[in-house]
């Protein structure tokens, strides 16, 4: 792997040389990613759409306060060094799944038997499958891991669902909204941030 | 935590509170970048209304006095801002809206009504569900496969169309004793209907009914009481061959097996064939096969090919005495009927619903006539399989006669024809 800027740092240590294997692994990570950037944004379009509007059109400018404990990969997260980079897109995909999934819940009561309550139990589930491949790589090539994060009990979320549903149909379309940007800002981010590991991928 | 500007839940050792009303309250209650601290509660929240009726609505702004006043607010629903004229300003702080004669709802996740401020920001929003309460789901029919399951359709009420979420519900029990149960497998055979997959008892009848339910009321179906056992159908006969018969140009041979799962109780079951050109969307019928599992089809066209059809009515399972439901049609099978040089007849069948009178009646009679001769007379090699094959034979003689006097197959004389160049 030639050096170049953005290209992972600590592969300076020539001990550690990248397997074809692990190439291989990082290949499949990043098409993975791929796959779900696609997938994000349908789940993103269904979503507004049966929100109604004014969800989905151009212009609609709701609040974006960060949600708790996740917020969109920032400013200056492209100038971050790969590896931090990384650690930060496995952080936002281990955090994004019971986010999706308490959105569900609350879907389930605004629309309920339609296809997007699958559509989100697949993309909680695509996040974790995702987020835990990235790990892999991340400690294949030898990365710090990241820092564990305190994840809420299934029961917990359930009662918080129910207790959410209480404030109202508009705040629990908005979070969803909000969920689904994030889930697809992360995944995307993914995707461009493993493209600079892949040989011949975007300096 | 992500890069970015910190979060608000902070890296603490204490329990993390429970997710979703902290989430919400970072939607609703957190600043907005640059924007102050500043947000505004509709009224009513969430309402429910019917289709034609009126709504007051109310924006109340809170937070700090800098923020804004009710002069700069105005409404939008889904997503259209409201004319200025159906609002009006209670005081420095709420601004109020009346609507009326409000149509159904746009999406059943309710329709939009937003508050903002002057510069176009969200300060609050309601959903509105506008909509009619369920009518009565009527015409419930049901059938079981092979004794085994119960699915039922139904028809929704007003055509289904409430403008709001309606949940049906298909509810059963024993006639005379037992609980509600309800079904839980839903829109197997279309978005009003059900499955019960198992557990259901026979020879004892069960009462049915659907119930439908949204936010503006309930309505029950009037209640079906069936036996499972008259309203059974089951798979299409399988294995259905159609063959020639010999070299009878007119003349189709069908036959078909007894579908498996309940050939054990097919005594009286009927079949149903339908065939038809190859060309053609006209399907014949020939009903009341009984309980055969072949028959001969009659009067075809020479040299056609022909597709053919086969299905049962498990009729009179258990003694039963109801009409019993038709299977779907088994999968079509392809045959051709000897070419001839005489055109053939128009078309008939084995047993003609008002087919040609020089098949059905004339075969009908043979048969009876043989039966007599072999009671009465000492004819005990006769049978039908000698009179088609006298029928071939008379074709074939009749083919040698016109070849050898040169008739063509319109009954006109031709000349000899030389080798063809």
């Amino acid at each position: 792997m030639s050096q170049r800027e953005g290209s992972l740092d600590f592969q300076a240590d020539s001990s550690i040389s990248p397997l074809p294997l692990l190439e291989a692994k990082i290949h499949q990570t990043h098409s993975l990613a791929r796959l779900l950037t696609k997938y994000a944004e349908q789940l993103f379009q269904e979503y507004v759409q049966l929100q109604g509007d004014p969800f989905g059109r151009p212009g609609f400018s709701p609040p974006r306060p960060p949600v708790a404990g996740l917020s969109a990969p920032g400013a200056g997260h492209a100038g971050l060094p790969l590896p931090e980079r990384l650690r930060l897109d496995a952080g936002a995909l281990a955090a994004l799944p019971p986010l999706l999934d308490a959105v569900r819940r609350l879907q389930a009561e605004l629309n309920p038997r339609t296809a997007l309550l699958r559509r989100l139990e697949e993309a909680a589930r695509r996040a974790r499958a995702l987020g835990a491949a990235l790990e892999a790589v991340l400690a294949a090539l030898g990365a710090e891991p990241r820092e564990p994060r305190p994840e809420p009990a299934a029961a917990a979320a359930a009662a918080a669902a129910a207790a959410a549903a209480a404030a109202g149909a508009f705040p629990a379309k908005l979070l969803g909204l909000r969920v689904c940007g994030l889930y697809r800002d992360w995944v995307s981010r993914t995707e461009a941030d493993l493209g600079q590991l892949v040989p011949g991928g975007p300096a | 935590m992500p890069a970015g500007r910190p979060g608000p839940a902070a890296q603490s050792a204490r329990r993390p509170p429970p997710l979703l009303p902290l989430l919400l309250l970072c939607v609703l209650g957190a600043p907005r970048g640059g924007s102050g601290a500043h947000t505004a509660v509709i009224s009513p929240q969430d309402p429910t209304l019917l289709i034609g009726s009126s709504l007051q609505a109310t924006c109340s702004v809170r937070g700090d006095p800098q923020g804004p006043t009710a002069e700069g607010l105005y409404w939008t629903l889904n997503g259209r801002r409201l004319p200025p004229e159906l609002s009006r300003i209670l005081n420095a702080s709420t601004l109020a809206l009346a609507l009326a004669n409000l149509n159904g709802s746009r999406q059943q996740s309710g329709d939009n009504l937003v508050c903002h401020a002057q510069d176009g920001s969200i300060l609050a929003g309601s959903c509105l569900y506008v909509g009619l309460p369920p009518e009565k789901p009527f015409n419930i029919s049901c059938w079981s496969k092979n004794m085994k399951d119960l699915t039922c359709r139904w028809t929704p009420g007003a055509h289904g169309e409430t403008f709001l979420h309606t949940n049906y519900s298909l509810k059963y029990k024993l006639r005379w004793y037992g609980q509600d149960n309800t079904c839980e497998e839903y829109h197997t055979v279309g978005p009003h209907s059900c499955h019960i997959p198992k557990d259901l008892a026979l020879f004892t009848p069960y009462e049915i009914w659907v119930e439908a339910t949204n936010r503006l009321g309930s309505a029950r179906s009037d209640v079906l009481t069936l036996d499972i056992l008259d309203v059974v159908t089951t798979d299409p006969p399988p294995d259905v061959h159609v063959s020639r018969v010999g070299g009878l140009e007119d003349q189709l041979s069908v036959r078909w097996v007894s579908p498996p799962a309940l050939k054990d109780f097919l005594f009286q079951a009927k079949y149903q064939i339908r065939y038809r050109v190859e060309d053609s969307v006209d399907w014949k019928v020939v009903d009341d096969v009984s309980n055969q599992t072949s028959c001969r089809l009659a009067g075809l066209k020479p040299g056609t090919v022909y597709f053919v059809q086969v299905r049962c009515n498990p009729f009179g399972i258990y003694g039963s005495k109801k009409a019993g439901i038709w299977s779907e049609w088994s999968h079509p099978t392809a045959a051709s009927t000897p070419r001839s040089e005489r055109p053939g007849p128009g078309g008939g069948a084995c047993e003609p619903r008002g087919g040609e009178p020089s098949s059905g009646p004339v075969r009908r009679e043979l048969k009876q006539f043989l039966g007599w001769l072999k009671k009465h007379a000492y004819c005990s090699n006769l049978s039908f399989r000698l009179y088609d094959q006298w029928r071939a034979w008379m074709q074939k003689s009749h083919k040698t006669r016109n070849q050898d006097e040169g008739i063509l197959p319109s009954g006109r004389r031709g000349s000899a024809r030389g080798p063809a160049r």
